[in-house]
């Protein structure tokens, strides 16, 4: 075995040597596979679809040559009366009511699953098994475990409801437009609230116990404690996660998908899913593509955010 | 003194077990909704579709045989196996390599630009991309071929790879590499001879993650695999419980199963998987 290596390694020595000149190619070669997938699935398709944003395509008509039209597509979509209520939709709805909830029921869980007492009597293991549950499960079975919930007849929800008085017949959560909102961002948060939690944890398990203790010998109280020193030191990681977990919702198309197809009607459209079904349903692939635009416009936003806060974050670690 | 001190001690033995069931009940209601699925899944239909809530019933194991004799669910499966393997193998391999260059090479022109990039890839509203990604794999005649989709996955699953990868390496030192370089090794031997062993902590996470994504992922396998048998998990079971009468006890089923192969990488890497995952979340 070594010899065979070091037998190739002296030929291969030698090879280097003859090529020097060339050795600072090497990095690039080294991530060229990496780069040219990257263009081929970011690069590229994001420049085609400025592109196809300005023409007037149908899906059937893709990739002849089609007549350029200027700002059409945009000024159909942004005119068109869906559109103000898919991004309403899309920016309360489903991204600023789910992240604000996450948020909140993340870090009171994770400050409860942080204390003392879990690691004492050795039930680490137990709770984070269980926080993940949600998390393991794919987003399709998420939804249909929900769906089977929420069933208006035999659903488990709209059974114990009924059998502790409070309704008479079942709710079709799904298809009722003051019920289906609340439905849909349920399965959403639970789905995706680990994540939160995990995070956080790990956060706080990385704030020095002589922090709190000597605030409690100073007699703060467990609410002060939390307020004036856990908060403020998990401040990074809170804008951090309401950051990425933002532009994550906000392109989200498989809860809304799954559980309504934006309706009952087009009440629950969000920016995705209308650009999927005007490009693949209604085969208006250019208007879909000015959506598209649209929306990484938006996300661009969001990102710079990120980016700055990164940034300074390295910073301040030097 | 001594009556005080047990007090307190009784005091603090109440206030734990309180902390603890509180604790769990939330978790267990978190939990809920799999359990429940679970629990459908072993239950005859006739237990199923009734009118009242019962969390104990009789236990069958006839959804499993109807759903893996006479449905088309099985081939799922295949399908979902084969496309997240390869496209997880391609990941790791593809992301090794680029994370060593990053990695050892400090100073090369565009380093910095490119790894923003690769960065910012992650932040990319995937779901634009599907219209020209459709239209490219057209082109390409590899439409409802699964060779599209283990394009679009291993490319999916690429930035976070580099990302965590390249802390990995960071990590370990290079006179490893220098001693390999003197015995003559050339750097491709390098990575796959003295780099791989050493790291492959950091590559079962980057492994179990990509094939993790590749496994729930929907919207690409919906549009992209056009026929029946090219279907994946995720959009063969969505189709389960489309618009028309939806059978329940076979969609709970199938969600067993789909959540199976996840629930077990999880299970066996736990711990591991959820610190770097946080901390590459965070730190990202």
């Amino acid at each position: 075995m070594s010899a065979t290596v070091s037998e190739q390694g002296s030929a291969a020595g030698a090879a280097r040597k003859a090529s020097t000149s060339l050795h600072w190619l090497e990095p690039y070669a080294l991530i060229l596979p990496a780069m040219a997938v990257l263009a081929f699935f970011f690069a590229g398709p994001a420049i085609y679809s400025i592109a196809l944003s300005f023409q007037q395509v149908s899906l059937f008509d893709l990739g002849k040559p089609n007549a350029w039209v200027g700002f059409d597509n945009f000024v159909v979509v942004l005119s068109g009366a869906g559109l103000g209520a898919a991004f309403f939709n899309t920016a309360v709805m489903q991204t600023f009511v789910t992240v604000l909830l996450r948020l909140v029921f993340g870090l009171a869980l994770a400050i409860l699953l942080n204390a003392d007492v879990f690691r004492r009597w050795h039930l680490g293991w137990l709770v984070r098994s269980l926080v993940l549950v949600p998390f393991v499960i794919p987003p399709v079975v998420a939804v249909a475990a929900w769906k089977w919930l929420l069933d208006p007849r035999y659903g488990a929800v709209n059974q114990l409801l009924i059998s502790v008085g409070a309704i008479e017949r079942g709710i079709p959560f799904l298809s009722r437009t003051s019920t289906v909102w609340g439905a849909v961002e349920t399965m959403l948060i639970w789905r995706e609230l680990p994540f939160v939690v995990i995070t956080f944890l790990a956060a706080l398990q990385s704030i020095p116990k002589e922090l709190k203790e000597s605030a409690r010998i100073d007699g703060a109280s467990e609410f002060q404690i939390h307020m004036r020193i856990v908060l403020p030191m998990l401040k990074p990681v809170i804008a951090v996660v309401a950051l990425l977990t933002t532009i994550w919702t906000f392109n989200n198309f498989v809860y809304v998908w799954l559980a309504t197809r934006g309706g009952p009607g087009d009440y629950t459209q969000v920016l995705a899913t209308k650009m999927y079904t005007v490009s693949f349903v209604d085969y208006r692939v250019g208007e879909g593509a000015a959506i598209g635009v649209l929306m990484s416009v938006i996300m661009f936003v969001f990102a710079l955010a990120y980016l700055t806060i990164l940034a300074r974050q390295n910073k301040g670690k030097g | 003194m001594a009556t005080l001190s047990t007090r307190q001690t009784r005091l603090h033995f109440a206030r734990d077990l309180a902390t603890v069931i509180f604790g769990l009940f939330i978790l267990l209601l978190l939990a809920f909704p799999f359990i429940w699925v679970v629990l459908i899944s072993f239950r005859p239909d006739r237990e199923i579709f009734t009118r009242t809530f019962r969390l104990i019933t009789s236990v069958t194991l006839d959804n499993y045989y109807a759903l893996l004799e006479n449905s088309p669910f099985p081939n799922y499966l295949v399908n979902s196996a084969i496309v997240c393997s390869i496209s997880t193998v391609a990941a790791v391999i593809i992301s090794l390599v680029a994370a060593y260059g990053f990695s050892r090479n400090r100073s090369f022109k565009g380093r910095g630009v490119l790894l923003m990039l690769v960065i910012c890839t992650q932040l990319f509203p995937f779901v634009i991309l599907i219209t020209p990604l459709y239209s490219l794999f057209l082109h390409l005649g590899l439409i409802d071929n699964p060779v599209s989709l283990v394009i679009s996955y291993t490319a999916m699953n690429l930035p976070f790879a580099i990302y965590l990868l390249l802390g990995y390496l960071d990590t370990i030192p290079q006179d490893l590499d220098e001693a390999a370089k003197l015995d003559g090794a050339s750097t491709l031997q390098i990575i796959f001879k003295v780099i791989l062993p050493i790291a492959w902590p950091g590559l079962v996470t980057v492994a179990v993650n990509a094939f993790v994504s590749a496994w729930d992922e929907f919207l690409f396998a919906l549009t992209l695999m056009t026929s029946d048998e090219k279907k994946t998990v995720p959009v063969g079971l969505a189709g389960f419980f489309g618009e028309y009468t939806t059978q329940w006890n076979l969609v709970m089923t199938a969600s067993v199963i789909t959540t199976l192969p996840t629930l077990i990488l999880f299970m066996f890497l736990q711990r591991k998987l959820v610190s770097d995952l946080a901390a590459g979340a965070v730190k990202r």
